[in-house]
């Protein structure tokens, strides 16, 4: 769903089936973590 | 062959051996008989195109970037109001690189609304970056566009092309011409060939839009192309003579300039008049001359600078006028003699279809003989 | 052929963070296929995806203008059949330039009937250029060209109903999708592809620096605004609805307080409160119109439905096809 959903499409699977976002492209805009139903990701602010 | 043919039919069979895939055009008097002829030859078979009947000439040129970006040779032909209303898209294709051709029936600008000829439409459009072609005649109306493809799609160019003859006097008037064959024309212009194209195969982007850091080298390329174009058509110019005896390598032509006094100025049908004022005038001992342009963009100049410079004046004739200044060709004529002494005065004449007659210009080899001129020429009193 | 797997439309545009309009473009590019000849007008997709040098797009792309999309790809459609060539054309445009500036390209587009698939993404106003209104801009919906203020309640029309106008154009195949349901969004978008002619797909694309709410909610947003009867998605085959998703009606006051640009309606301002009829949408049993004896207040709750075909509208809450009545 993540995967799908990113307006980036920078979520990609890994060889484990585990999908994690390419931080060089993630805008870190959250909607991966709304929308998630297993709720498996949460959002955390960078240091400023 | 040679035939007597509509200026509009001429043109049209000329734009049928190019062989464009696609025409695309929006119907404008003084154009219709060309659009016309074109949708025939495609009904009968005679033209193999995708004819595509728009609803607006913005529209019109738009399909016409699209079919070129896509690699097919593109046609369209409008006037006046219509290529005013394809003004961005004119900028757009050039920008892009489109090497489609289109032909102007030279029409007057409204308000107020006018059918008839002067060049105002394609000569405010002449910092867009296509290519101007003037026509003195039906012969080089046809001529020129064989021309103008083979120019505007050569790799060293690819920027379209304005081919531009005056509406009605030339559009609408029957004038022998030698039409070429199919061979001939084959022979002259290759298929269409364009480095890159919208290919699946092949993904590229096109159009794309540029900040501050990269829009200033892409308008230095355009205008870089644009000018070396001069070379490209003395070149395109030459083999046509080679293959068909008449030379348009050049983008002037002198017509009794060796020992001229006094020289005009000018671009397209009015030439033809002022070649037989000359005649005339010369027969009784006045030392006149005519330096026709051929090509207004990229302007011509060295070309202008080299022939008049032997001149004692220089008189310009305008069928155009950038309202609150001048004609837009005295003032390149006046760059082009920069430095020199030689007095260069501007005439404003046949604007909206007003007839130039011999003694019109006649008068006007009088005015500049007096040191008189930047004026409208022909003003009826009674109508002021 | 649809590509499920392709990412065509790459990670590294300039988007906002949780733009719907980025996720249109990798949703569409996904049904599309590597077989795509994308024209895009001017507009936030376009700018944000090619910064020259950099393209997000993986297939042959061309921007021309603002308004002439349908136009430039009808010339692609004339290119491609003379050289014999198979790729399919898929517009991307937003609503300004569907809606608005791109009517006429569209209609002579449209009515002559070229092979190519018409994406909107609809983000309900002119984003681009600063969130100003658009013929696509919801009733009431504060933009900078429309805002709400002490004499204004916002946008004083309703949505332009753009399916139907291309519908009566004749186009074959006629959708509305969302962001919210991609699944059904692809499917939409391959089945409009591979149906020759003309046709249209408006893709709701909820835009949080527009509509005034966090990147995050995007995808909930557009859920809501089905949910409330706000957004209806539908398929049209030759002119007649064939299959709408039908909802329970939630109240529509969820989805106007979640956006900024709908908040003055639910202020605390009285004069606001008097004169707008929103105590049957705060309990969540709308009437029909007949109901409610001010012709006025009727007129409001009208526009603010409009925009979709006058086919669907809702009863008790439920929303139902117009055959379904009778």
């Amino acid at each position: 769903m993540c995967q799908t959903l990113c307006p980036e499409g920078c979520v990609h699977e890994d060889e484990e089936g585990f999908f994690d976002p390419d931080y060089s492209f993630c805008k870190g805009c959250g909607i991966c973590a709304a929308e998630c139903p297993k709720e498996a990701i949460t959002m955390k602010q960078e240091e400023k | 062959m040679m035939e007597i043919t509509e200026g509009s039919h001429a043109v049209a069979e000329a734009v049928r051996l190019c062989r464009p895939q696609v025409v695309s055009a929006y119907p404008i008097t003084p154009q219709t008989h060309i659009v016309e002829a074109l949708a025939d030859f495609v009904a009968n078979g005679t033209l193999d195109a995708e004819y595509i009947t728009v609803e607006n000439e913005l529209s019109a040129l738009s399909a016409c970037v699209g079919a070129s970006a896509a690699g097919s040779r593109a046609y369209s032909a409008t006037t006046s109001q219509g290529l005013a209303l394809m003004f961005e898209v004119c900028f757009n294709a050039a920008g892009m690189r489109l090497p489609i051709v289109m032909s102007i029936a030279n029409r007057a600008m409204g308000a107020p609304l006018s059918i008839w000829n002067d060049q105002q439409d394609s000569i405010s459009l002449r910092d867009s970056g296509w290519l101007q072609f003037y026509a003195e005649d039906n012969q080089e109306a046809t001529d020129l566009h064989y021309i103008a493809y083979r120019v505007s799609e050569d790799p060293a160019v690819l920027l379209p092309s304005f081919v531009c003859f005056d509406g009605f006097i030339l559009s609408h008037t029957y004038e022998p011409v030698d039409t070429l064959s199919q061979e001939d024309v084959d022979k002259y212009l290759p298929k269409f060939a364009p480095p890159e194209r919208l290919d699946a195969k092949d993904p590229v982007s096109f159009g794309m839009y540029a900040t501050p850091e990269y829009y200033l080298e892409f308008r230095y390329e355009t205008d870089r192309a644009l000018k070396g174009a001069k070379d490209v058509i003395a070149k395109a110019g030459k083999e046509f003579e080679a293959l068909f005896g008449r030379d348009y390598s050049a983008p002037v032509e002198g017509y009794s300039l060796d020992d001229a006094e006094t020289v005009i100025v000018a671009m397209g049908s009015i030439c033809g008049t002022v070649k037989d004022a000359i005649d005339e005038m010369r027969a009784e001992g006045k030392k006149v001359g005519l330096l026709k342009i051929r090509v207004f963009r990229p302007f011509p100049t060295e070309e202008v600078a080299m022939f008049l410079k032997r001149a004692k004046r220089v008189a310009v004739l305008d069928k155009n006028i950038s309202l609150g200044a001048k004609g837009a060709t005295v003032l390149e004529v006046k760059d082009a003699l920069y430095g020199s002494a030689i007095p260069v005065k501007g005439y404003i004449l046949g604007l909206g279809g007003r007839d130039v007659r011999k003694r019109v210009i006649r008068e006007i080899v009088s005015l500049v003989e007096k040191g008189q001129g930047d004026q409208f020429i022909g003003l009826r009193k009674e109508v002021l | 052929m649809a590509c499920k797997t392709c990412e065509l439309f790459d990670s590294g545009h300039r988007a906002c963070g949780g733009c719907g309009a980025a996720l249109a473009a990798r949703l569409v590019t996904k049904a599309a296929g590597t077989d795509t000849i994308v024209v895009s007008s001017t507009g936030c997709m376009e700018v944000f995806s090619t910064p020259y040098p950099e393209t997000a797009w993986k297939v042959p792309w061309i921007h021309s203008l603002f308004e002439n999309a349908a136009a430039v790809a009808s010339g692609i459609e004339a290119a491609l059949k003379k050289q014999g060539r198979k790729e399919k054309i898929v517009i991307m445009a937003g609503d300004g330039a569907t809606f608005d500036i791109g009517m006429i390209c569209i209609s002579g587009a449209f009515e002559r009937g070229h092979d190519f698939t018409y994406i909107c993404y609809d983000n309900e106003a002119y984003m681009n250029t600063g969130i100003q209104r658009s013929g696509a801009t919801p009733y009431d919906a504060s933009t900078t060209t429309s805002p709400a203020g002490s004499h204004s309640f916002g946008n004083k029309r309703p949505k332009k109903d753009m399916p139907a106008i291309l519908a009566a154009h004749g186009a074959p195949y006629v959708a509305t999708a969302s962001i919210a349901y991609p699944a059904d969004l692809m499917q939409k978008v391959e089945k409009a592809i591979n149906t020759p002619g003309p046709c249209y797909v408006q893709v709701h694309a909820p835009c949080c620096t527009g509509w005034g709410f966090e990147g995050d909610q995007t995808i909930a947003i557009a859920k809501l605004a089905i949910e409330t009867g706000l957004w209806v998605n539908f398929e049209m085959l030759d002119g007649k609805i064939t299959r709408a998703k039908k909802v329970v009606r939630k109240p529509v006051t969820e989805y106007l307080k979640t956006q900024k640009r709908f908040r003055h309606l639910l202020s605390q301002n009285s004069r606001m409160r008097k004169l707008l009829p929103y105590r049957q949408w705060q309990t969540g049993t709308p009437r029909s119109t007949g109901s409610i004896s001010n012709s006025r207040k009727n007129e409001r709750i009208n526009h603010f439905f409009r925009g979709f075909p006058f086919y669907l509208y809702h009863q008790d809450g439920n929303m139902i096809l117009q055959h379904d009545l009778s």
